[in-house]
């Protein structure tokens, strides 16, 4: 389960069970940083630990530490962490950094950030996305404005005109997907508010429900993808071989598949092997802003199905975004193997991979 | 793809002729083929006396399958319903202008298999079938 599926699902066990925790939030990195804003971890009363800011070590021990001090005095904080070279050393950091970190107290008896989390939650689970806004100085820090990317407002940061210019900022952060702290001016000075901002998980949908199906269901839940399996054979798409499925859908393929939103956060992944089905998607999803289209089948077999859309007017630009043969070359053989291959393609071109090894790259400070 | 079932066949895959939906179809129903996935929708409309006035196929499915619906919607044009439920597979296997080896039978023969079982199902029942769950 990801970090962030656990982080809504442990919120929704919290609160009827009365118990106090310091929500840790990454605010603000400068230089490089194992985690990206957003990151979160907090600490219970009692000392139970979910999640983390950075990758561990003394800085996660630091926050700890803090965040005990706010269950105590029950009002938030925002710590700056300077890393020295040697702790940023230990966190795996090539240079030295600084992070700040949110601390904030949550418990049933302040209901509004519960109330927050539960509105994100349920429109992020409509496939939509939203930001939620927290300010982090102040007499009003912590306050929070859940801000929906369908216009929808909910709660204050303290100021009308605050929170107006506040959204318009958040606004150009949530077409972004980016996560991050702004300065706001407001009433002649600047209030920072981080702007935390959720997309809903990435959509897999998978077009064939044979071997190779099921391993990429397996493996597709675990990155936290949202997963359709799609087939017209209900022998195949049953629920007893695709139990991790979040939708197994049985029918005329192509239909389908009309009928689900296919966004920049979908990537559709043809496994059917069969051009009955290949050739009716690949009409239909071309024409959609997916960002990732792979076909199972040989260079050979790709080129015949590429060449009948290519006869029937689909333009040269689409065809060159149906990834045929499918997947990185990992050299791997098994039918895991090969899901491991699609699902490293389909991660590497949603956030602009190179797919270069890691350790093949330069060296030192970006 | 390669053209050894005929031109006519290739043809009527690539330009498939009735294909779409009825709104309202007075006969409705789909079917698969449980191994190879061939899917295919048959829908008619009748006039009183039970004459199709017309008919529309949809469905992801083989050249062989989508062909023979092609070509099986246009053999059943001003047919009564009787008509279909006795026509003879050999017609369409005919009708499809190239011999279909054993393998494939399944796949050529689908669409009257489904348009025979809807009209089956249609003498059951007034509502037309949106779905066969196999």
């Amino acid at each position: 389960m990801s970090p962030m599926r656990a982080f809504f699902q442990q919120l929704e066990q919290l609160r009827p069970l009365n118990q106090r925790v310091t929500l840790a939030t990454l605010v603000n990195t400068q230089g490089m940083s194992p985690r990206k804003e957003g990151a979160k971890m907090w600490v219970a009363e009692g000392g139970q630990l979910l999640g983390s800011v950075t990758i561990g070590g003394c800085v996660d021990a630091q926050v700890i530490e803090q965040s005990e001090d706010v269950l105590t005095r029950q009002t938030p904080c925002l710590i700056e962490l300077s890393l020295g070279d040697e702790e940023a050393w230990e966190l795996g950091l090539t240079c030295a950094g600084t992070l700040e970190v949110f601390l904030e107290p949550l418990s049933a008896d302040r209901s509004e950030p519960f109330a927050c989390y539960a509105a994100l939650k349920s429109h992020l689970d409509s496939g939509a996305s939203g930001a939620l806004l927290t300010r982090l100085d102040g007499t009003a820090a912590g306050a929070k404005l859940l801000l929906l990317d369908d216009g929808t407002r909910r709660g204050s940061l303290g100021d009308p005109v605050l929170d107006h210019e506040s959204c318009r900022m958040a606004q150009s952060l949530l077409e972004q997907t980016i996560s991050r702290t702004v300065s706001v001016p407001c009433a002649g000075e600047t209030v920072r508010v981080f702007v935390d901002v959720h997309a809903p998980p990435a959509t897999l949908i998978i077009v064939g429900a044979g071997d190779v199906a099921m391993s990429l269901v397996h493996l597709a839940r675990t990155l936290d993808f949202r997963v359709a399996v799609v087939d017209s054979r209900p022998r195949f798409a049953s629920r007893a071989r695709f139990p991790e499925a979040d939708d197994l859908l049985v029918g005329i393929p192509s239909e389908i598949v009309k009928t689900l939103p296919l966004t920049p956060c979908t990537a559709v992944i043809l496994v059917a092997h069969d051009y009955k089905y290949d050739l009716p998607i690949l009409r239909h999803v071309l024409s959609s802003p997916v960002h990732y289209i792979g076909m199972l089948g040989s260079r050979r077999r790709g080129e015949a199905i590429l060449k009948l859309l290519r006869e029937d007017g689909v333009a040269e630009e689409s065809l060159r975004r149906v990834r045929v043969p499918i997947g990185l070359e990992l050299g791997g053989q098994s039918v895991p193997e090969i899901a491991l291959a699609i699902l490293a393609e389909v991660v590497s071109v949603r956030y602009g991979g190179s797919t270069l090894p890691l350790s093949r790259q330069g060296r030192g400070c970006a | 793809m390669s053209l050894q079932y005929g031109e006519t066949l290739f043809e009527h895959f690539r330009r498939p002729r009735n294909y779409g939906a009825l709104v309202a179809p007075d006969v409705a129903y789909e079917d698969v083929n449980p191994l190879c996935g061939d899917r295919i929708r048959m829908e008619l409309r009748v006039d009183a006396s039970q004459t199709i006035t017309a008919v529309r196929f949809r469905g992801d499915s083989c050249i062989i399958s989508r062909a023979a619906a092609s070509i099986l919607t246009e053999l059943i044009q001003g047919c009564t319903l009787q008509q279909v439920a006795d026509l003879p597979k050999e017609r369409l296997l005919t009708a499809l202008g190239t011999e279909v080896r054993p393998a494939r039978l399944k796949c050529a023969l689908l669409p009257l298999h489904v348009l025979q079982t809807g009209i089956a199902a249609a003498h059951t029942s007034h509502d037309p079938q949106p779905f066969h769950p196999c």
